[in-house]
């Protein structure tokens, strides 16, 4: 879902640019207040963890592949959207910077669909759904599903805004491909949760757990 | 339950395996966003397979260009697997080291926990 340079103008780029960075000072102030030494490690770990799965592209029929992105991930285990802002924010920095994985006048569009869409609608979406189902798994699968189309159909409108995708083929197609890539995210989102609730129970937001006992937080 | 050390070892570990085994394992069919732009080229159908010599048109009128020291993920095409390995650990290191230097540069790190029932 990076989107590269050649895809939008420069100017729009710029206005992306310039609504990103309001959230991304947002997410500094969320760092600077809600992150500790104790948490540190696990918020640099996730930030490795996630660039090493968005390297790992699998088939997902259709000559497409996909891979986790990874927003809803980090806002579920760490109680924020703007832990998702913030981590994103760096991994896509680092991709475009060294990788050329997504642009460089286009990081700002990319850190507001994945950052800030993904982490928005993962949080809340995980949220909402853990009260109407006192479920973590299923909460964080479809939170994890909506926190990947959402994203990718914000930038099938953007496209068809820079004038390189005509917009309904642009929805289909992204909606049709991400309804499935969401279901990776979902299915790792949910076994990355398992994972560090199991080994660092007392790093995981509130809302999560208790996993286990299937009670009520 | 680990400690932080463990926490940061393992970690890394797993995140670096995965990044080594996605050089071999990982599907080089284009992601979602490129198989969009390929369709709408028409390059490839919506729900058929990527011809092999499907290449994205890229429109660099009044666009910004800037070329990465390491483009897809790799050192070159000489460079093989062990440039693609090389290129993905040292992006994951990268990624652990940013958020570790921007921890620095917020003063987080060596910032205590907040004591009980204050959040």
């Amino acid at each position: 879902m990076h989107i590269p340079d050649a895809f939008i103008p420069i100017w729009q780029g710029a206005i992306y640019w310039a609504i990103a960075l309001v959230f991304v000072y947002l997410s500094l102030r969320w760092a600077k207040n809600e992150l500790n030494e104790e948490k540190l490690p696990l918020v640099a770990v996730l930030a490795a963890g996630i660039f090493a799965l968005q390297s790992f592209n699998l088939p997902v029929s259709m000559g497409t592949s996909g891979h986790l992105v990874g927003g809803a991930l980090v806002a579920i285990i760490l109680g924020s959207p703007f832990a998702a802002v913030f981590i994103l924010t760096l991994v896509l920095i680092v991709q475009g910077i060294m990788f050329g994985d997504g642009g460089i006048t286009t990081m700002g569009v990319n850190i507001l669909n994945m950052g800030v869409v993904g982490g928005f609608v993962g949080f809340y979406s995980f949220k909402g759904l853990k009260a109407a189902t006192k479920s973590m798994p299923v909460s964080a699968f479809i939170a994890a599903w909506l926190a990947c189309i959402i994203p990718a159909l914000c930038a099938a409108v953007e496209l068809w805004f820079a004038g390189t995708f005509p917009l309904e083929a642009g929805l289909i197609a992204m909606g049709i491909y991400h309804a499935i890539i969401g279901v990776i995210e979902g299915v790792v989102t949910v076994a990355a949760i398992y994972l560090i609730v199991n080994v660092r129970p007392d790093l995981v937001d509130n809302g999560v757990l208790p996993v286990k006992a299937g009670a009520v937080a | 339950m680990i400690d932080n050390k463990t926490l940061v070892a393992g970690g890394l570990v797993i995140a670096i395996l995965i990044g080594v085994v996605a050089v071999f394992l990982a599907s080089g069919d284009p992601d979602g966003l490129e198989s969009t732009a390929l369709m709408i080229q028409g390059e490839k159908t919506l729900t058929g397979p990527t011809p092999p010599d499907a290449e994205i048109q890229e429109d660099l009128q009044g666009k910004f260009e800037y070329s990465a020291p390491m483009p897809d993920y790799s050192l070159g095409e000489e460079s093989g697997s062990g440039g693609g390995i090389l290129a993905i650990v040292g992006g994951t290191v990268l990624a652990f080291l940013v958020v570790i230097g921007l921890a620095y540069a917020l003063k987080i790190a060596g910032k205590k926990n907040p004591p009980d029932g204050v959040q």
